[in-house]
């Protein structure tokens, strides 16, 4: 019963963590980045190489964040910006960027599966039982992602425009906000986020060039239902990431990685605006 | 060009291409038959992709879906219950019922009444995660994760499976091309273009789109079924989703809307990485990507009219272009006898009875009631924010009021969609003018016909009959001269009117007119108020009218009704309205001249 509990937090924060770059993004710019699951690919792989230079695995995060930061930005330049009025061919264009990603990936790393060390190992005891201290550590971690965005979004003057681009992109533009400088600084938070993302997400699983794909399904569901509130997306998160862990549990892994999706697909049938308060 | 000489033409080419995939095994070696024979079956899904995408614009990243379908009921039935004649046709028939029915709830889900394209594409990207983990966990019975090989299959030699595929890639491309260049195909491309006109011109989208949806389904699961026969093997990755992206990848590659380009898209990369990957494979994928990534941003529409369009271009620089073709389609006056639209029922031919609504807690209309018979023309006034266009909207869309009842003709709307309050009588004009952009004038109005007459599935019509009032209003405007022009090309005072005239098409008891003369000219004005005039009187329509434009209101209106914050406050007379003191405060918001346009022009307001 508390592992099933702690199981169900720590894969909403996981979840989470995975999902708010994908959030703002498609908050900001109304547009799907399907490149999310290649610039985690990219933040996996960022952590590998900080694991194998021998640095504290804790950088990784910060260097994958510059990696997915820096290589968002020559996307946002590129490719999504001809596309702002076109956002379903943006979906598809930043599809085909995460396969170039990841055949980049694997032609400088090979298609093998590898392992990166953990910034955390052991397990910790909580209520009598022994549980994972990185799966723990994340749900801090997640924790802090989302306030760290909320208090960006909230208090400070980029997050007062970010916030009206969201609301009425045409309205702010007319009062001077740069939108573009907005949906510049937006793709390339979303893609460091994404960047720490995937580092965040090695120590669990395994580092390989096709990592991202199954997370981004995920995500842009998860996304899709919350709309554009960071807390909505928390709900969601754990609403869909504890339907996940019970369908596994309970009846199949292999139902319970389907979970979100169908569910999520059930409940934009029914409610269009999904977990969105409007 | 005659229609007769159309279609030779097009059977003419399709047999060229017949007669290339014969030639084919006698000219490629072994190698290249083998791997051609599985592009030309990824083709034939490639054209559903495009048919999906290109031209109705659903984004689909599930069609591979429908090709496993038909893959693993041959697989399925001849591995489980041994090859035989029998077997393989029940296979097929598994196969086909299968795609079908899962095309059936995916389009249930996918193109319900209001949903977006969004989450169509959404819903079609679910699929194949959900069949390619159903097929993993099918254990023994599906063979999991690798699949089922080893059974039995027709014996056929290799060219005669080449001959197979080709002749069925030409066969779907040849009735695919008829079909979208045919007057039935021309709703595909309104559909994408513009739906809420389709739906306000009577047709059920949603129908529209889920039986395109189900016709490819059966088309992949065919494709899908010869697969399994010639490859003998079947494996869960022809269901996933990198499959169902790559159909999507060929088809951008190839040309949207080109039919032709996703089919050689498809057999060209295939065909290349069949080739190349053993060698240089993730440098190939690599290719692609970038490819890919480029044809989007830059060339949308694909690689295939950059081709066609670069010799058309240079002949263009020597040769000065060709006037606009003539028209193709020729209007003809329908006799009146049978343009009386739907039979009226009992009573008025618009009441409304009661009807209220309300966004949340506010309150936009209220107890709204009001009768109007056949030939009047009722005209509805009243500020900004009044409720006019609302009630417009709650009686073209039964689900639109929050209370009270509507009755068109006698029958009671109910909660009915717009297409069925269409089929009541209902014609409704938009505020902004709303036609289909990129279809010709004559294009447009043919579609407004569609609820009348059903189009043909492979001819284009040659003359195209319009009711008398249609007729009016093209001839008057001089939209006659412009058949062939697409719409968008046309001055906003001429798009106002081919609207109209597409709504009249519909043969109206009640026509609904948002500001149908916002932003035209004097003259232009005049033209619509007679012809208003005229269908009232002559036709005994009952219009609705909304008008900021009060001089133009009192010159053709036999009725005005005065809304104020969501409530009638005056219904009656010209005389009675411009009379009213009432009126003048509630128009003016103080006591002076609001109404009486003489004294103190009223200012001209911006549509509400």
């Amino acid at each position: 019963m508390i592992a099933q509990t702690l199981d169900i937090v720590t894969t909403a924060a996981i979840l989470y963590a995975v999902a708010t770059g994908l959030l703002l993004v498609f908050g900001v710019m109304k547009i799907i980045n399907f490149a999310h699951g290649g610039l985690m690919t990219l933040g996996g792989y960022a952590a590998l190489v900080t694991t194998q230079a021998g640095l504290n695995p804790w950088l990784a995060i910060p260097i994958a964040a510059l990696f997915g930061g820096v290589t968002g930005m020559a996307i946002e330049r590129f490719v999504v910006r001809p596309l702002y009025s076109r956002p379903l061919d943006a979906i598809l264009a930043t599809w085909g960027l995460s396969i170039i990603i990841g055949q980049l990936i694997t032609l400088a790393f090979g298609r093998g599966v590898q392992f990166t060390q953990s910034p955390l190992s052991g397990t910790i005891d909580i209520l009598g039982e022994g549980y994972s201290a990185y799966r723990l550590a994340l749900v801090g971690i997640a924790a802090l992602l989302g306030l760290a965005l909320t208090a960006l979004l909230q208090g400070t003057r980029l997050g007062l425009e970010t916030r009206a681009v969201i609301m009425n992109e045409d309205l702010a533009r007319g009062l001077g906000i740069n939108s573009g400088l907005v949906r510049f600084l937006t793709f390339t938070l979303g893609s460091a986020l994404a960047g720490i993302a995937g580092a965040l997400i090695t120590p669990l699983s395994s580092v390989d060039p096709a990592m991202g794909v199954p997370w981004l399904v995920n995500a842009f569901m998860l996304v899709l239902v919350s709309g554009a509130s960071l807390v909505s997306l928390l709900f969601a998160c754990l609403v869909l990431g504890g339907a996940q862990v019970l369908v596994a549990t309970h009846f199949s892994p292999v139902l319970g990685g389907l979970t979100i999706a169908v569910l999520a697909a059930i409940i934009l049938r029914l409610r269009p605006q999904g977990f969105a308060r409007d | 060009m005659t229609e007769a000489r159309r279609l030779s033409l097009i059977l003419a080419v399709a047999l060229l291409a017949l007669a290339a995939i014969f030639a084919g095994p006698y000219v490629l070696d072994t190698y290249s038959v083998n791997v051609l024979t599985r592009s030309l079956l990824y083709a034939a899904v490639a054209l559903t992709v495009d048919l999906l995408w290109g031209f109705l614009g659903i984004l689909t990243f599930g069609q591979s879906v429908f090709f496993a379908c038909g893959a693993y009921a041959a697989g399925l039935v001849f591995t489980h219950l041994d090859f035989s004649t029998g077997n393989a046709v029940l296979a097929l028939a598994l196969g086909v019922g299968g795609a079908l029915l899962v095309a059936a709830i995916v389009g249930w889900l996918a193109f319900w009444h209001g949903a977006s394209a969004l989450y169509a594409s959404v819903i079609t990207l679910v699929l194949p995660i959900v069949a390619t983990q159903l097929l993993y966990s099918g254990g023994t019975f599906t063979g999991s994760s690798s699949g089922l090989s080893g059974f039995m299959s027709f014996d056929l030699s290799m060219e005669a499976w080449f001959w197979l595929a080709g002749g069925f890639l030409v066969l779907v491309t040849t009735a695919a091309y008829i079909f979208v260049k045919s007057d039935a195909g021309k709703l595909l491309v309104a559909v994408r273009e513009n739906e809420q006109r389709c739906k306000y011109l009577g047709l059920d989208t949603s129908r529209l789109k889920i039986l395109v949806y189900l016709a490819c389904a059966a088309i992949g699961a065919i494709a899908g079924y010869i697969y399994a026969g010639y490859a003998m093997v079947v494996a869960p990755e022809l269901a996933g989703f990198v499959f169902g992206t790559e159909l999507v990848i060929w088809t951008a590659l190839g040309g949207r809307g080109t039919l032709l380009g996703p089919v050689f898209g498809a057999l060209i990369v295939d065909y290349e990485s069949a080739q190349l990957a053993g060698d240089y494979p993730f440098v190939w994928q690599l290719i692609i990507g970038v490819l890919f990534v480029l044809v989007i941003v830059a060339f949308p529409r694909g690689l295939l009219p950059v081709l066609f369009d670069l010799p058309r271009r240079l002949v263009g620089l020597l040769r000065p272009r060709r006037a606009a073709p003539a028209a193709s389609v020729r209007l003809s006056t329908l006799d009146a006898a049978e343009t009386q639209g739907v039979e009226p029922g009992e009573g008025p031919a618009l009441s409304v009875a009661g009807v209220a609504k309300r966004f949340g807690s506010l309150t936009v209309l209220e107890a709204i009631d009001f009768e109007a018979r056949a030939g009047e023309l009722v005209s509805l006034v009243g500020p900004n924010g009044a409720g006019k266009t609302t009630l417009m909207r709650c009686i073209a869309d039964g689900a639109e009021r929050s209370a009270g009842s509507i009755a068109v003709n006698g029958y009671d709307i109910g909660r009915k969609p717009p297409e069925a309050c269409v089929a009541l009588g209902v014609g409704r004009k938009f505020q902004m003018a709303n036609v289909f952009e990129t279809l010709t004038v004559a294009q447009c109005l043919q579609i407004a016909r569609v609820r009348h007459a059903r189009p043909s599935l492979w001819r284009r019509a040659e003359v195209l009959p319009l009711p008398e009032a249609a007729m009016h209003v093209i001839a008057t405007t001089g939209l006659d001269k412009q058949l062939s022009t697409p719409a968008h090309l046309l001055s906003h005072g001429m798009k106002q009117a081919l609207e109209l005239a597409m709504v009249l098409a519909l043969e109206p008891r009640v026509l609904l007119l948002d500001e149908p003369t916002a932003g035209l000219t004097k003259t232009e004005r005049m033209q619509i108020g007679a012809i208003l005039i005229e269908l009232t009187k002559k036709q005994g329509l009952c219009v609705l009218l909304v008008e900021h434009d009060l001089d133009f209101v009192r010159e053709i209106s036999s009725r005005v009704i005065v809304l104020h914050q969501g409530h009638i406050v005056l219904d009656g007379s010209v005389e009675e309205v411009v009379a009213s003191e009432l009126v003048k405060q509630v128009y003016a918001g103080s006591g002076h001249a609001g109404i009486d346009h003489e004294t103190a022009p009223a200012p001209k307001e911006m549509p509400a």
